[in-house]
């Protein structure tokens, strides 16, 4: 473990994933940190962001881990989570893994065990938690502002990513389409909300929109139930259009015994109408979960901790998108834990 | 055209005032609580019948504002004396008093007419009428929001005894159930969690249900009677071509922020308010004149609002049991009136 002034050397495997581009700046900009390298199984990607970053690049990921990092973030596609996290944990990294955790139930167990037995942290980068506006409901739920919570709608919409990443839309490499891609992060939030395991999950999923485009699901609702008999629904659907002004979002409405709250984790903007842009856009001027995320994952590396989100959150999270499928498929709720 | 009101209530008061922008006469008012009447025929003009009987007898169309446990005999009461009926939503308390009504009222010859007033609401008609244009291409994944805090009454307040309203699903979600159809067509599946069965002890009720279309498209209904106050109503309908968004909030045009007076009360059934140069109530009761008088195509059939009765059903033992439940088409067929009748 580095303590007080050392210097923590951190490496980024792959950039399949477009938040390696968030994570590498995020650890650039931290003191303390140094982004040591960067390895991708595509070259030319991997080459190209190493130059952005101004930091080495590893042709292969034995190279990078065998310099030695204290932690790794890893931002390959869902699939290839599990063999980077298990040769990251035994090789004595720490890890950060985008999210979903992983594909099958299988992997996920598979990276908890081995990131156990090394005696590795495992966090799942779900920076949500980290977001100041959710962070604010946090808090307001932790001193009963709201009393006991009832029930909860979330949604998590997004614009279809395949023309950022091919990848997500493929289903041996992404696990699924946009229950893979948008359940996990409010799912993980629900849970942190509440304090509490879902035990009974029910999907619809359906392939309207993009449907000549992608093979896997582009629409999808779940309904949640909790062991304190409170419920949620989340909307995972890439349902904006490409010409919406954002993204997509994170937006959450609880019910409970002292009223509503409602929280919107993107609405800090500022609309932009430019002759030249063609449409309405927002600036996002609101505080950077990202940055507020590495930084947990460096103080919890730091400290020889575990993370505000773990492995474990993250194997739970990724439990509700797979139990969707589950359902989806016979058209009834399904319990959880999943076998 | 003379028309009877059964129920001096909140919506009894809101029909007159939409039939006296019609040339029907209001020809009085039945209640059966004690100077209810007499209030709305002061305002408003008509009689005061003190007996069922004595309305129908009377009049040439019956408008049922009753609470719901009581719309099925009022109506066919109505259809057995040859009189034309107007009924609030939702139609009926169950699918078989509904299937009856709507097969007596064929036989008899009678136009049955509906209140599903949101197809009257111009955001909804707006955006249908998009759908129906193409801007979204096919409806692929619904969402639609109506919370509003818990109806309050002086004495006898139905809205909250289950067994007469049917709870916030089908007193308050009826209007989105039938949207959703509207949009999407039938629908096929209902899943839903209701806080009336997962914690009776909070004594409000709120719900979340997720429907499935025939088309594929899927919808998520929330109706809420545990909001504080207010009347928030929203939607989104996605489709394979673009996205239509709709914030009552967000698009509310006037604000007025007053400092309540001590004795002031809030209303007791809470209502939409959105300035609008004729309020959506008497957008729809001039079409129901319009159909009643000459036949006039009218956007939604009582066959509309016993499918919206049926799914409301269908999320309560959904809630209930557990489980997804089935939808069944309905053994009848769908006559709109102002076609099938004319």
């Amino acid at each position: 473990m580095k303590t007080g002034n050392e210097t923590l050397r951190i490496g980024i495997l792959s950039f399949a994933h477009m938040h390696a581009e968030s994570y590498g700046r995020a650890l650039t900009a931290m003191p303390g940190v140094e982004l040591m390298g960067i390895a991708d199984d595509d070259t030319d990607r991997g080459r190209d962001a190493a130059q952005r970053h101004g930091v080495r690049f590893y042709p292969s990921y034995p190279a990078l881990l065998a310099d030695k990092p204290d932690g790794v973030a890893i931002c390959a596609e869902n699939a290839r989570h599990a063999a980077l996290t298990i040769m990251a944990a035994e090789a004595g990294a720490h890890v950060i893994c985008e999210k979903p955790l992983a594909t099958t139930i299988a992997d996920g167990q598979a990276m908890l065990a081995a990131c156990q037995s090394a005696g590795v942290i495992l966090m799942t980068a779900f920076p949500m938690r980290f977001s100041a506006p959710v962070a604010e409901v946090k808090a307001l739920l932790a001193r009963g502002g709201l009393g006991r919570v009832h029930a909860c709608t979330a949604t998590n919409p997004g614009q279809m990513p395949a023309r950022h990443r091919r990848w997500f839309v493929d289903k041996e490499l992404a696990g699924g389409g946009a229950a893979t891609d948008h359940t996990v992060h409010v799912a993980d939030l629900l849970r942190w909300y509440l304090g509490c395991e879902v035990v009974e999950v029910y999907a619809q999923l359906n392939r309207i929109i993009h449907a000549d485009a992608v093979e896997v699901e582009t629409g999808g609702l779940l309904l949640l139930t909790f062991a304190d008999g409170a419920f949620a629904s989340i909307d995972c659907s890439w349902s904006r259009p490409l010409v919406h002004t954002t993204w997509g979002g994170v937006t959450l409405e609880l019910v409970g015994e002292a009223g509503v709250v409602t929280v919107n984790a993107f609405k800090q903007t500022i609309t932009a109408h430019g002759e030249r842009s063609g449409k309405a856009s927002a600036i996002y001027w609101g505080s950077d979960a990202d940055q507020a995320m590495i930084a947990e994952f460096i103080a919890a590396v730091r400290e020889g901790r575990q993370p505000l989100v773990t492995g474990y959150d993250g194997y739970k999270a990724m439990e509700i998108a797979l139990a969707a499928y589950r359902s989806a498929a016979i058209g009834q709720p399904v319990r959880l834990p999943l076998g | 055209m003379r028309v009877g009101i059964v129920g001096a209530g909140v919506m009894g008061g809101i029909h007159a005032a939409g039939w006296l922008a019609t040339p029907a006469q209001v020809a009085g008012f039945r209640d059966i609580v004690e100077g209810r009447a007499q209030d709305r025929a002061a305002r408003f003009g008509g009689q005061v019948y003190d007996s069922l009987t004595a309305l129908v007898r009377d009049v040439d169309v019956v408008d049922v504002c009753t609470p719901t446990d009581v719309h099925y005999e009022i109506v066919m009461a109505a259809i057995a004396a040859g009189k034309h009926v107007v009924c609030e939503k939702p139609l009926a308390r169950s699918v078989e008093q509904g299937l009856e009504m709507i097969a007596a009222s064929r036989a008899a010859g009678i136009k049955l007419l509906v209140g599903q007033v949101v197809r009257f609401f111009p955001e909804y008609a707006a955006a249908k009428a998009a759908v129906d244009r193409g801007v979204i291409g096919k409806p692929a994944v619904l969402r639609l929001a109506r919370c509003v805090s818990q109806p309050r009454k002086a004495t006898d307040n139905w809205f909250v005894d289950f067994r007469r309203s049917g709870g916030v699903v089908l007193d308050l979600m009826v209007h989105d159930f039938d949207y959703a159809r509207w949009v999407a067509g039938e629908v096929t599946t209902a899943y839903a969690k209701t806080l009336g069965v997962a914690r009776p002890e909070a004594a409000v009720d709120h719900a979340l249900a997720i429907l499935t279309h025939a088309s594929g498209a899927i919808t998520h209904v929330e109706g809420s009677w545990a909001f504080p106050s207010g009347f928030y109503t929203a939607f989104e309908l996605a489709g394979s071509d673009g996205l239509l968004v709709f914030d009552s909030e967000r698009s509310s045009p006037v604000r007025f922020l007053r400092h309540r007076r001590p004795e002031e009360t809030v209303p007791e059934v809470p209502l939409p308010a959105h300035p609008l140069l004729e309020s959506q109530y008497t957008t729809e009761i001039k079409a129901f004149y319009a159909t009643l008088d000459h036949d006039a195509a009218l956007r939604v059939s009582a066959t509309d609002g016993l499918a919206a009765v049926q799914i409301a059903l269908a999320v309560i033992e959904s809630a209930q049991t557990g489980r997804a439940i089935r939808i069944e088409p309905l053994p009848i067929g769908d006559l709109r009136l102002g076609e099938a009748l004319a």
